[in-house]
């Protein structure tokens, strides 16, 4: 795509979506939000990027390797806070012990867990996108 | 409260008009986005029963990602839906949905009042879970304490859900593309 307009909106547009996505991740607790609704917003960021200056300019600010680790990171936090409970000496994802007070380590708990969504959500949809992009109809019709 | 009807009433009858142009469309673009706006009507559907996070969701996930990746995966669509001719079948399918459409209808009268507070799902555990995220975890949004904490094990199930998911997309469709790459750079090595 070679539009002016639309390459100088994405550059400015492209930190407020990725600082809103933010803000709804770590404002969860207080309002509406949470992992799943930021990490799309973060992805959104992304896919836009693509969608304007190509899936290869995009590949250079997130390589489809630091996609997979992300990816793979966010899912493994998760189960990590768990496990860690579990050492700790309580049940499998409760998270008690994981602060000095009681409610201070929910808060931990529920950040940490949340954080691990939002990343597995983001770099999952910047992964669809990357292959459906990538993806030539019929093109192992010859194997 | 009578607002609330007008408002409920119009955002049905808008879903219902979209529903009707999703139907008889068929050029596959104006599907995707009319299905994108549906999904928006529904958020603000959510809105109105106050459910802030499931709008919130439905918004950003349904009318957005969505239509971004249905928008990504036309290109290997063709441009028109074929006319499909009228069958005998399709008498048979109509009378099976305008019956389970009026028995679900019927079944609707016996549900309870949306928002009374004597309904059984407020009852059982509802009042633990609001009591418990103000004194114990301390948080105010109480969707996020049920979500992350009470319901750890089934949020973490959707996340590994959305993992799996991801994984099985991109393992099959890459397998053809790298395939296709491998083969350009071969033709291309061997042409030179």
């Amino acid at each position: 795509m070679n539009n002016l307009i639309l390459k100088v909106c994405t550059k400015v547009l492209f930190t407020p979506i990725i600082l809103f996505g933010l803000y709804v991740q770590f404002h969860g607790d207080f309002g509406p939000g949470g992992g799943f609704q930021a990490g799309v917003i973060v992805a959104a960021a992304f896919i836009l990027y693509a969608m304007v200056f190509g899936v290869d300019k995009c590949k250079i600010i997130m390589p489809t390797k630091l996609n997979f680790f992300l990816l793979v990171l966010g899912a493994f936090l998760y189960g990590f806070v768990g496990i860690v409970g579990l050492i700790l000496g309580e049940p499998y994802l409760s998270y008690d012990l994981l602060g000095s007070t009681k409610q201070s380590g929910q808060h931990i708990g529920i950040l940490l867990v949340e954080f691990g969504v939002g990343l597995t959500v983001c770099n999952v949809m910047i992964c669809l996108f990357y292959s459906f992009a990538n993806f030539k109809f019929g093109s192992n019709k010859n194997d | 409260m009578i607002t609330e009807i007008i408002i409920n009433a119009f955002l049905v009858s808008f879903m219902l008009v979209i529903a009707l142009f999703i139907v008889n469309t068929r050029k596959v673009i104006f599907t995707i986005l009319l299905a994108g706006t549906y999904s928006l009507v529904a958020a603000l559907m959510f809105v109105s029963l106050d459910a802030v996070d499931v709008a919130f969701t439905e918004a950003s996930v349904g009318a957005g990602i969505s239509t971004i990746l249905f928008l990504a995966a036309l290109s290997f669509l063709p441009k028109e839906e074929v006319q499909e001719s009228f069958n005998k079948n399709d008498i048979f399918a109509l009378s099976i949905c305008l019956l389970i459409g009026g028995l679900l209808i019927w079944a609707s009268y016996d549900l309870p009042m949306v928002g009374n507070e004597n309904n059984p799902v407020h009852q059982h555990l509802v009042s633990d879970f609001i009591e418990g995220s103000k004194n114990h975890i301390g948080i105010p949004n109480v969707v996020t304490a049920i979500l992350a904490s009470y319901r750890g094990y089934d949020t973490f199930g959707e996340t590994i859900v959305i993992y799996t998911a991801g994984l099985a997309v991109f393992i099959l469709l890459y397998n053809r593309t790298s395939k296709e790459t491998n083969k350009s750079v071969k033709n291309e090595i061997s042409k030179k």
